[in-house]
């Protein structure tokens, strides 16, 4: 009944919650832009020229910069992806593309869920039973960190996500594209390759993007396989520098010039991922038709 | 359709369509052309299969890796391991005492007894549950108040797109980064204003004694004592916690959300409900996909090292008090795991990781349940 208590009040509940929600989404703005923009403040002021192209120099009143940790990072998901890329999409076009084998892609769908969310200490610590441990008894030494250990641990963490995006890009596809094609007498591989794959091109991209992102800022799987290395060294079967455990041990370290270099090294991280962020978005947008929410 | 050039196998001759086309079907063989495509065909099919196999490696390997390693801890201390409170990585001698404190003397020396190195996960288990309930208490509220911002009144206002990528944005930030700003920033924060402030405003209020003073027994006897405010502690732990699951229940719920069909909301506005009580209806028809959003999110707070390892304090014991230093199952593994030789020690830690293996596969596996049955699989909408 318009006008009365009861209205009254229902209403001022709406408006207040309303408001609430409103709140509550100015809030998680707001703890972003504090984070960031912390981060980005004392980064800036703490960045230099030195910073990119010098290694440590062991003095800890001028530590020098982490030349030979962004090489690190890179070198070490490039090997990772070289790794997980393949496997993730061929395993994703698997679950895509053969629905007749659906005994064997649905446990699998439901392993790469799993996978996805093992916890990534959980993965470093499997990277140090299982490669770190056999091959310091392969090859008798104490014990070998490398960096192909640590690109193995982020290849694990990779390829489930990159086989799932990549399925769910491919399913977006219309089943049309596919029956049009293999009724002018293409073959399932020419329908895949030359059809299929185009059309959800910039999805896949998108999702392999985005699993490089998130291995770029892995620091538990790391801790135990690539171990990090204050070297400007580009061997990964030694112990490996990564941008993130540097900044790690910087940060968690007594001494403030090198604190100062674990926000520089925050910075170029988030810099770095930042530029992945944006060309997702604009990878997704020119390819809109076949976007997902990412 | 947009297409774009993607490389081809250069094994593949080039005008292969319209050869293909022109042998009729099933004369796979009959031409080097067709012969070389059915050749690819069963090429990508096993190359498939064999990623498909690696994938499934992948679980059993873990599974059986983590298993085999953990054996001597499991053989040792069974599920009571799960209950155990005791975390003594090296031998301890101390004088023995008897059932009144007593220090038991002979010839006027103590007796020293030496107990042995023993481990039970029951610290690190309440830490990770303790500090996980607080976070998603924390969480929760804000982030189902911000999905439903983004999908009711956002598009109105032509700043969905934004507001979804810095959500995005946020999801994408490592967690290093979080442990950082935590580290430097909230703990320095809680150890000068905040928790000085909490310990004036609650200490006064019976019923919140604990929260300040802990009790030790110190000599066989129990004295109580106040616990230092570091601002590395649960609580500190949890809120950056809280921070970081917000773009995960954020974005799913809102994926949830918008997967509500909209005669739902025009027919609770069409019988004249207020704003916010269309809302709930909306929260009430997506609420198993809102539960599996929560459950993502608890999995992502169980499971998460390094942010929480920077701020939570790092010490392995059961205290009622939110600002007392803890541990979780993922910090003692950063912490210890690099430190423990071979042995008892490395096998607890094992255990460790199977039993936060196998909770976070709990809570993934009920949360995509309840996902998946709120929203289709594809996330198209």
């Amino acid at each position: 009944m318009p006008g009365s208590f009861a209205e009254f009040r229902r209403r001022s509940i709406s408006s207040i919650m309303f408001g609430l929600c409103a709140g509550g989404a100015a809030l998680i703005v707001a703890i972003l832009l504090l984070v960031i923009g912390y981060l980005v403040w004392i980064g800036v002021a703490s960045l230099s020229w030195e910073f990119l192209t010098s290694v440590p120099t062991g003095d800890v009143a001028h530590p020098g910069g982490m030349r030979h940790a962004i090489d690190g990072t890179i070198i070490l998901v490039a090997l990772a992806s070289a790794v997980g890329v393949p496997i993730g999409v061929l395993a994703g076009i698997y679950l895509s593309e053969y629905p007749g084998e659906h005994v064997v892609t649905n446990p699998l769908r439901f392993i790469a869920d799993v996978l996805a969310g093992v916890p990534s200490i959980v993965v470093g610590i499997l990277g140090y039973e299982l490669v770190v441990v056999p091959v310091s008894r392969w090859t008798q030494s104490s014990v070998s960190f490398s960096g192909y250990a640590g690109a193995a641990a982020l290849a694990f963490i990779m390829i489930p996500i990159v086989a799932r995006t990549t399925e769910e890009m491919l399913r977006l596809v219309p089943k049309t594209f596919r029956e049009g094609s293999l009724a002018l007498g293409a073959t399932r591989a020419q329908t895949i390759f030359r059809v299929v794959l185009p059309g959800a091109f910039g999805g896949v991209a998108t999702g392999i993007m985005l699993a490089m992102g998130r291995i770029a800022g892995e620091t538990a799987p790391l801790l135990f396989t690539a171990l990090g290395s204050r070297l400007l060294t580009h061997n990964p079967a030694e112990p490996f520098p990564s941008l993130t455990l540097q900044i790690y041990t910087y940060a968690t370290g007594p001494y403030p010039e090198q604190k100062r270099l674990a926000w520089a090294g925050i910075l170029v991280l988030l810099f770095m991922l930042f530029v992945v962020n944006l060309s997702i978005r604009l990878v997704a947008s020119r390819h809109a038709r076949f976007r997902v929410g990412v | 359709m947009t297409t774009h050039a993607v490389a081809t196998p250069a094994d593949r001759p080039k005008g292969w369509s319209r050869e293909a086309m022109s042998a009729p079907p099933g004369s796979g063989g009959q031409t080097g052309v067709a012969r070389s495509a059915h050749l690819g065909d069963a090429a990508l099919g096993w190359a498939c299969r064999l990623s498909a196999a690696i994938v499934f490696l992948m679980l059993i390997s873990l599974i059986a890796v983590l298993v085999h390693s953990a054996w001597p801890a499991i053989r040792q201390f069974g599920f009571g391991f799960l209950v155990s409170t005791e975390w003594r990585v090296n031998e301890l001698e101390r004088p023995m005492r008897d059932a009144t404190g007593q220090v038991v003397l002979i010839d006027g020396e103590p007796v020293m007894e030496t107990l042995a190195p023993a481990f039970g996960a029951l610290p690190v288990i309440w830490g990770t549950a303790v500090s996980s309930v607080i976070a998603l208490v924390i969480a929760v509220p804000i982030s189902l108040s911000a999905a439903i911002f983004l999908v009711r009144v956002a598009p109105k206002l032509r700043i969905a797109g934004a507001a979804s990528f810095l959500i995005e944005f946020l999801a994408a930030v490592p967690s290093l980064a979080f442990g950082i700003w935590a580290l430097f920033v909230l703990a320095p924060l809680f150890q000068k204003y905040v928790g000085p402030f909490l310990q004036r405003v609650l200490e006064p209020i019976p019923g919140f004694r604990w929260m300040f003073y802990e009790t030790v027994t110190v000599a066989g006897r129990n004295i109580e004592r106040p616990i230092p405010l570091t601002g590395r502690d649960l609580f500190t732990g949890s809120l950056i916690l809280a921070i970081m699951i917000l773009p995960i229940i954020t974005s799913v719920s809102r994926d949830v959300l918008k997967s509500v069909p909209r005669t739902q909301i025009e027919g609770t506005l069409a019988l004249g409900a207020t704003w916010w009580q269309s809302c709930v209806a909306m929260l009430r028809y997506g609420r198993s996909g809102l539960l599996g959003a929560i459950m993502l999110g608890l999995a992502r707070a169980a499971g998460e090292t390094m942010a929480v390892t920077m701020v939570i304090g790092n010490n392995s014991q059961i205290s009622p008090s939110p600002f007392a230093p803890a541990q979780t199952m993922a910090s003692v593994l950063a912490n210890e795991f690099a430190e423990a030789s071979e042995g008892l020690h490395r096998a607890a830690l094992l255990y460790v990781a199977l039993i936060l293996l196998t909770m976070s596969l709990v809570f993934n596996v009920v949360a995509r349940r309840l996902v998946v049955g709120g929203i289709s699989p594809t996330g198209s909408h």
